[in-house]
């Protein structure tokens, strides 16, 4: 397993290079991709939110400093963030590499809701893994996209507590919360 | 107990980090984006069709929070920080009543805003804290106090509740709409209580008018910067008119804060734009893309 974070020396942002590289050092394994070689770009100029998975085979990603910044100090590495965000990222790549998981679109091609279902199946794992769950900020993101309604909490809950779906078993529940939603008719 | 309380010794806990505005506009990665003519592009409005829309109304709201923290804070130190009576460095007892039961409304605010914050997955303190709030409640004369917080700050409140209640609104969300409506309710009092006194203390002073006024606009202006508040359809803030008017704002003050917001948005485009311009140049010089 080998770990290429860029740049190796932060000058904008407060960041130590190798802090995040323990990060994603603890990560790989504990998401079953001990013997992947992983490379992150951080763009430390935008302190925006943004972060990509470039490519599954190698894996590349890309986020923006934002992303892995603490949002109560500025500038400030966030370790629990950015083990959140790699965790997520990391998973969606395992997610890719499986051929048994199906194939989904390409991340620029997913709908906001089926992506806020499969960042919730993503943190429900990596919950159980011992990193920072913030239930109540995925359920409310995840009523965001499918509705403040009870459909929507129990799709929250299969998605939170699976080990194994399929994409196709995501857009399912995804869809079928949405479903349930009344029109909005503001 | 002590008069005129510097931002620096009001009473916060560990889960708190304050940032003030200087390190904000001097962070090494916004200074350096503003030369390059660099920023946030396209509609920025907060509608729940933004990929962060959900982390987003979770930042706003956690600053509304301390907004409603810091709102109480000045509308205390007004009623302590001045001898009742009708002098130029004094408080009538009637403002210092009204500024008692805006404690009473903040309070409550800030009561709403922590349980918004539980249903929206944040943690008190879990976003830094800006403190401009508080420190236009520093000014030293009550006038200028009424027309920097009550009427800018307040009335920038009216701003935000109203664009919070319409994302509740639209993304179905009822307890969000829900609360907003009702804090907006009171942000409208609040406001319609610094113009209104306003009016009566500089009744015969219109020198002392003119300053509180001009005190005003510094502060509209600063949270205006960037096209961040304004009247265009993908504004992050709307300017919510018809709150003003019911706040005691005539139209020509609301068409200057308008103006304000307009000629701000045309500056930040012509500062992206000429960043722009010396980045390709930069490019074109050294051979490279940009």
């Amino acid at each position: 397993m080998a770990v290429i974070v860029t740049p190796t020396e932060f000058t904008l942002v407060l960041f130590e290079h190798q802090a995040i590289v323990d990060i994603l050092e603890r990560l790989l394994p504990d998401i079953g991709l001990g013997d992947v070689d992983v490379t992150l770009n951080v763009d430390e100029r935008v302190p925006m939110g943004r972060a990509d998975v470039v490519s599954i085979d190698p894996v590349v990603l890309e986020v923006e400093g934002g992303a892995l910044e603490d949002p109560k100090v500025p500038r400030q590495l966030s370790v629990e963030g950015t083990a959140d965000i790699l965790g997520r990222l990391l998973l969606r790549v395992r997610d890719r590499r499986d051929p048994a998981f199906g194939e989904p679109p390409a991340d620029g091609d997913l709908t906001l809701a089926h992506k806020s279902a499969w960042d919730v199946y993503c943190v429900g794992r990596l919950a159980r893994k011992g990193y920072r769950p913030q239930r109540q900020r995925r359920i409310y993101a995840f009523r965001n996209r499918h509705g403040f309604t009870d459909a929507a909490d129990a799709a929250f809950d299969q998605l939170w507590s699976a080990e194994s779906l399929t994409w196709a078993d995501i857009v399912r529940i995804s869809d079928g919360a949405a479903a349930a939603r009344e029109p909005i008719t503001a | 107990m002590k008069k005129m309380l510097p931002v620096e010794e009001l009473a916060r806990d560990e889960r708190f980090n304050r940032v003030d505005l200087f390190s904000q506009a001097m962070d090494p990665r916004t200074v350096q984006n503003r030369e390059e003519g660099k920023g946030r592009r396209g509609p920025q409005k907060l509608t729940p069709d933004r990929d962060d829309a959900p982390e987003a109304a979770r930042g706003l709201m956690h600053g509304i929070f301390m907004g409603e923290v810091q709102a109480l804070e000045g509308a205390g130190r007004t009623c302590w920080d001045f001898p009742t009576g009708t002098g130029r460095d004094e408080a009538p007892f009637e403002l210092k009543l009204d500024m008692a039961r805006q404690c009473w409304d903040e309070t409550r605010h800030v009561e709403i805003s922590v349980k918004l914050g539980d249903w929206m997955g944040t943690e008190v303190g879990e976003f830094a804290e800006a403190t401009f709030l508080y420190e236009a409640a520093c000014n030293p004369d009550p006038v200028l106090r009424l027309t920097g917080v009550n009427r800018a700050l307040e009335g920038l409140a009216i701003d935000i509740f109203n664009t919070m209640r319409d994302f509740g609104s639209v993304s179905g969300d009822p307890i969000l709409e829900f609360c907003e409506d009702w804090m907006l309710a009171d942000e409208v009092t609040h406001v319609k209580m610094g113009s209104d006194w306003l009016r009566r203390m500089t009744e015969k002073d219109p020198e002392r008018r003119a300053n509180a006024l001009e005190f005003q606009k510094v502060v509209d202006r600063l949270f205006s910067l960037g096209g961040f508040r304004g009247e265009e359809e993908d504004s992050p803030i709307k300017l919510a008119r018809r709150f003003r008017e019911l706040a005691g704002f005539d139209t020509k003050e609301i068409d200057e804060i308008a103006d304000l917001s307009a000629e701000a948005r045309v500056v930040a485009e012509a500062m992206r734009a000429e960043g722009q311009a010396r980045v390709d140049a930069q490019h074109a010089a050294t051979g490279t893309e940009g």
